[in-house]
């Protein structure tokens, strides 16, 4: 029963890393940028969805269609007037750019809403379902069938929409997309603002969950990081298989050689893919 | 360096210069009727949020013996100056900053760093240069034990935290046999958690789970689940308010009960109170000091329902510990220097290490190595969204509960 009980936390917890990861996935595999500002993202989020709560009485499942939309032109502008100057530059130049980003959206989040971490807790409390002494809690679950339903939507729209396609032809081969007569800033700054908006929702999402405070950005970011490396760059289905082999490793590590090492294991397992497999589990040149 | 300094700035316009002198010599002259006090802090970085409550400690101090004409030193009263450095959270750039406070900031007392390491690393500094130095916020026993004469903390070793705990729940509930204990990996948790398994094994406990979490961890929910198979009567949780939240949060998405539940160093602060709202019901915990403890002290805030009303009237919240601290340490260099009658660093030290005295903060002694010997931690309870003191005697409100749900 425990090998069941740590199996489901670890499908559940590998959907929320999904979740974390996808958008800065889609922005490294497209513009080629390692968005530090990720993790902040995913900080404002959270604190989007809790200020609507405590203040509006608004459920966090509403806030994602407000966060969505708003997260997506704030990405898309910051795409626009700050990093387009420099997405030609080499990667270590718009690296140091989105470190810079995250300095001051970070410790404007500190200055504004105090480094305190604060709980959304919502009442009643959602409780858990048990279904044969393995126990899941209905906030994971709901977030966990949101993230996927983000994830789905993404693949859509990548494969189905035209703006999609032109992203994935920018991703495979930017020249020859330009001589196509896709407009290469404006498909940039839809995938920048794609990746805010998924940061924004995963950030609703994980404020019912774990503490809200600026401080947890990189520990988001750090995630994030290691899902992209162990599913492949860009590749939705990646960031999925990323995130549930990420959880699997630290769930079962944890119950077999202790929490203390757990993450140890995790780093170990993305050097090994760095060596062995650095496309990742998924990662091909490319969109499906 | 200085040199290179110096050039940069000697393009700067003359009158610049001069106006820059006038205000050293001002400063120079203001000196005399002023004792500096230097506090060495991590403003920035992660340690931040707790550097915000050790200012707010020392400024209270100061503000309030300044408020009431300063302290006397020989028949002449001087007004006390914290003089603020930031170090980044980067304990060795702590060292460096006591080292050039002391050496070129001409302050007369030293303020320790933040918590166990970086008020170690300092400690060897100050002893150079024979600097009276209180740490506020020290607790390890090996801080203390390196035989130097001029450091001095307001913290009890970690195992009075344990103790007192494990004792009222000995005697509270006979029905506790096994204790899991779970400790992030990290100086203090760990070492309040290594007492608490020395402490349960000691009162007869069963100690059946202890294991430590990485710094960061995200999820608990495999450890949680091992711990659930393991039914103990007694969960212990060391870490900060992020983990411990999160502990929490995970033990009742799991349905994880039990008779105790104990968390250190969480429930003290009343953000992780508000935060974990109708979940904290019944959580124990133990801190060196609490806002409902009741002394009646010889220091400058007296009761420490003053000190409290105080700490409100300027910061509209509830101090803890971490602040009260650092007000106390302010109030005990206050009292040595005016028994000293000096500022002569010897004195004042030796005054410091005859401190025998009542305070706000509970009675003030320090044993031979420096460190407080005379306090007795408050264990106190999560009771309807308050914390209540169930020990020492002489300060306590309310029974222990039994049951976390």
């Amino acid at each position: 029963m425990l090998a069941a009980q740590i199996l489901i936390n670890a499908l559940v917890l590998g959907c929320l890393y999904a979740c974390i990861a996808i958008g800065f996935s889609l922005v490294w595999g497209v513009l080629n940028v390692i968005n530090l500002i990720h993790g902040s993202f995913i900080v404002l989020g959270a604190y989007l969805a809790w200020s609507l709560y405590q203040g509006l009485h608004i459920s966090p499942w509403y806030s994602l269609a407000v966060a969505a939309p708003l997260f997506f032109a704030f990405g898309y502008v910051i795409q626009r007037l700050i990093l387009n100057r420099v997405i030609t530059a080499p990667v270590l130049v718009t690296l140091t750019l989105t470190f810079g980003l995250d300095l001051i959206l970070n410790n404007a989040m500190i200055y504004y809403f105090k480094a305190d971490y604060r709980k959304l807790t919502l009442t009643p409390p959602m409780g858990s379902v048990s279904i044969f002494d393995v126990v899941v809690p209905v906030d994971r679950l709901i977030a966990t069938v949101a993230a996927l339903a983000l994830t789905f939507v993404l693949y859509l729209i990548l494969r189905r929409l035209r703006v999609g396609r032109a992203i994935v032809a920018v991703r495979l081969d930017r020249d020859a997309a330009v001589l196509m007569g896709v407009n290469v800033n404006s498909i940039y700054a839809i995938a920048f603002g794609l990746g805010a908006a998924l940061a924004g929702c995963a950030g609703v999402l994980m404020a019912l969950i774990f503490p809200i405070s600026p401080l947890t950005s990189t520990a988001y970011l750090g995630k994030a990081f290691v899902v992209c490396v162990l599913g492949g760059l860009g590749s939705v289905s990646g960031a999925l298989a990323g995130g549930i082999l990420l959880a699997l490793i630290e769930g079962v590590g944890s119950a077999m050689i202790g929490p203390a090492h757990a993450t140890t294991l995790s780093f170990v397992l993305l050097i090994v893919f760095l060596i062995l497999r650095p496309q990742g589990l998924l990662g091909r040149k490319g969109f499906e | 360096m200085m040199a290179g300094f110096l050039l940069r700035y000697a393009r700067l316009p003359s009158s610049l210069l001069v106006a820059a002198g006038l205000a050293l010599s001002a400063s120079a002259a203001l000196a005399q009727d002023v004792i500096k006090f230097g506090a060495p802090l991590p403003l920035t970085g992660p340690l931040a949020p707790e550097a915000i409550k050790q200012q707010q400690g020392y400024d209270l101090w100061a503000e309030q013996v300044n408020k009431a004409g300063g302290i006397a030193v020989g028949g002449k009263k001087y007004k006390v100056e914290i003089v603020y450095s930031d170090y980044q959270s980067n304990t060795p750039r702590a060292v460096q900053t006591t080292e050039q406070m002391i050496s070129q900031g001409g302050v007369n007392f030293m303020f320790s760093p933040f918590g166990s390491g970086a008020a170690k690393a300092a400690s060897s500094v100050s002893e150079r240069y024979k600097m009276p130095t209180i740490a506020s916020t020290a607790s390890s026993a090996q801080v203390y034990d390196q035989g130097y004469k001029y450091l001095f903390g307001t913290f009890t070793p970690n195992d009075t935290l344990t103790t007192p705990l494990t004792k009222i729940v000995k005697a509270k509930a006979p029905n506790v046999k096994k204790v899991a204990i779970l400790a992030r990996n990290d100086l203090f948790p760990l070492a309040i958690a290594q007492e608490m398994e020395k402490s349960a094994k000691a009162n007869g406990f069963e100690v059946v789970y202890f294991e430590k979490y990485a710094i960061g961890t995200l999820d608990h929910s495999a450890t949680l689940s091992q711990i659930k198979t393991q039914a103990p009567q007694w969960i212990f949780v060391t870490g900060y308010i992020n983990d411990l939240l999160l502990v929490r949060k995970q033990m009742t998405d799991q349905q994880i009960k039990a008779d105790v539940v104990s968390m250190i160093a969480g429930p003290a602060y009343q953000e992780f109170i508000d935060a974990a709202g109708p979940s904290g019901e019944n959580i124990t915990s133990a801190a060196w000091w609490h806002p409902a403890a009741q002394y009646t002290g010889k220091d400058i805030f007296g009761t420490t329902a003053n000190y409290v009303k105080l700490f409100r009237e300027k910061y509209k919240s509830d101090p803890d510990y971490a602040q009260a601290s650092a007000s106390v340490s302010g109030a005990l260099f206050q009292m040595a220097i005016e028994k000293a009658g000096t500022l002569d660093k010897e004195k004042v030290r030796d005054a410091l290490a005859a401190t025998d005295v009542m305070t706000f903060w509970g009675p003030v002694k320090f044993g031979a190595t420096g460190q407080i010997n005379s306090l007795e931690p408050p264990v106190f309870q999560l009771q309807g969204g308050k914390a209540v003191v169930l020990s020492p005697d002489i300060i306590k409100q309310g029974e222990f509960k039994l049951g976390v749900n």
